[in-house]
């Protein structure tokens, strides 16, 4: 009885909100954005971006995953960036292409929200108030098929029909990889996308965020791969064409 | 920014404030980080294309001759948030050139640093610059 009389008024608050909620505008993301904090600056905690912690592999995926990891570590100890994709002119995909190498653009209709990293012009179009479709109903892709909602001032984004040669930290994943973002503003000018992924390779979902600064009067530029005289040779080095 | 930039630009050197660290994407474990090679002679070719932008170089040899470098540079995007563009730099330009040289021997290697033939010295924004060593 008391636990009733307790939940009314905050069931009548919850009411007027729901009412509310229409007549509400929702926040406008569009324009465009650059990873925050830039490595030259250090973040206000505020907004930090939370660290991505290593994915909880279940154990029959994890050699393989600890092998590429070794191979990382590496080049990483050289100062060098792993960059297989970019190496071979390949964009990112989904859910890399967030980590926002380079400025991104959002556009953003009532129907339909694109997001536009500057690297290779790749695009991933949200399609509003639709239903997510299972994923072996849609051809495998490097963005897959993303449906939106509103939920207050949060965009939910979940993506499916990711290919499976489409990775991230090099983390194998299954056809039916699911990741599911909560984008918000945290500031008029900081954005957050936390992303969540859920795979049938996962012990537990694999959650990090990225943080976001608009860029003010920034035009994002064509990105397209002309000429790439880099490859990489038999043993796994890059190496360059120096004459064409 | 665009202001800053453009009071930058006008000042040789004050590039090299304006190059601020980015995201390494490429591996440049190709090109020998531990020592640089400074190049003098003439543009044969300026190439603005992703994935990168390619400078070309007849160096003077030192014994009358010269030879001819093919110099990395970073992409597009990266190069023109930095202040330079399509037009910086055009073929028959005399220009000093710091690179990091390419480890397997080929002439050429990744810009460092280049100084136009006004004077007004260019940094390509490299991504951990200060990894690479100027040595020459």
């Amino acid at each position: 009885m008391m636990q009733t009389w307790k939940a009314l008024p905050l069931g009548l608050s919850f009411g007027l909100a729901a009412l509310a909620t229409p007549a509400m505008a929702q926040p406008d993301f569009s324009g465009t954005w650059e990873r925050y904090p830039p490595p030259e600056e250090t973040a206000d905690p505020r907004y930090a971006p939370t660290p991505i912690p290593d994915p909880q592999l279940k154990p029959q995926y994890r050699a393989e995953w600890e092998a590429g990891q070794k191979i990382l570590a590496e080049r990483l100890k050289e100062g060098q960036p792993a960059g297989d994709n970019y190496v071979h002119c390949i964009p990112d995909g989904m859910p890399a292409m967030m980590m926002g190498m380079f400025p991104m653009e959002v556009f953003q209709r009532a129907g339909q929200i694109n997001i536009t990293q500057e690297a290779f012009n790749q695009t991933r179009r949200i399609y509003m108030n639709e239903t997510l479709p299972n994923w072996d109903d849609i051809d495998p892709s490097f963005f897959g098929r993303s449906v939106g909602h509103w939920e207050g001032d949060t965009l939910v984004v979940e993506t499916t029909g990711i290919k499976e040669n489409v990775r991230f930290r090099w983390t194998p994943h299954s056809g039916g990889m699911k990741i599911t973002e909560r984008i918000r503003l945290l500031a008029p000018d900081i954005l957050q996308d936390q992303i969540s992924i859920e795979d049938a390779y996962l012990e537990a979902p694999w959650t990090y965020s990225y943080s976001f600064r608009r860029m003010k009067d920034y035009k994002l530029q064509e990105y397209v791969c002309e000429d790439n005289r880099e490859y990489v040779d038999q043993n796994g080095n890059t190496r360059l064409k120096v004459d064409k | 920014m665009k202001r800053t930039l453009g009071f930058c630009l006008a000042i040789p050197s004050c590039a090299a404030v304006l190059a601020a660290p980015l995201y390494a994407h490429h591996s440049f474990a190709m090109f020998d980080n531990t020592r640089s090679v400074t190049l003098r002679g003439t543009v044969t070719a300026y190439q603005w294309t992703n994935p990168h932008v390619y400078l070309d170089i007849d160096a003077d040899d030192g014994k009358g001759g010269t030879k001819h470098y093919t110099i990395e540079m970073t992409s597009p995007n990266m190069l023109h948030r930095g202040g330079w563009s399509s037009r910086t730099i055009k073929p028959g330009d005399v220009v000093t050139a710091v690179m990091s040289p390419l480890r397997d021997g080929q002439a050429g290697g990744l810009l460092l640093q280049l100084t136009l033939p006004s004077g007004k010295t260019m940094l390509p924004g490299v991504p951990n610059a200060q990894r690479y060593k100027i040595t020459s």
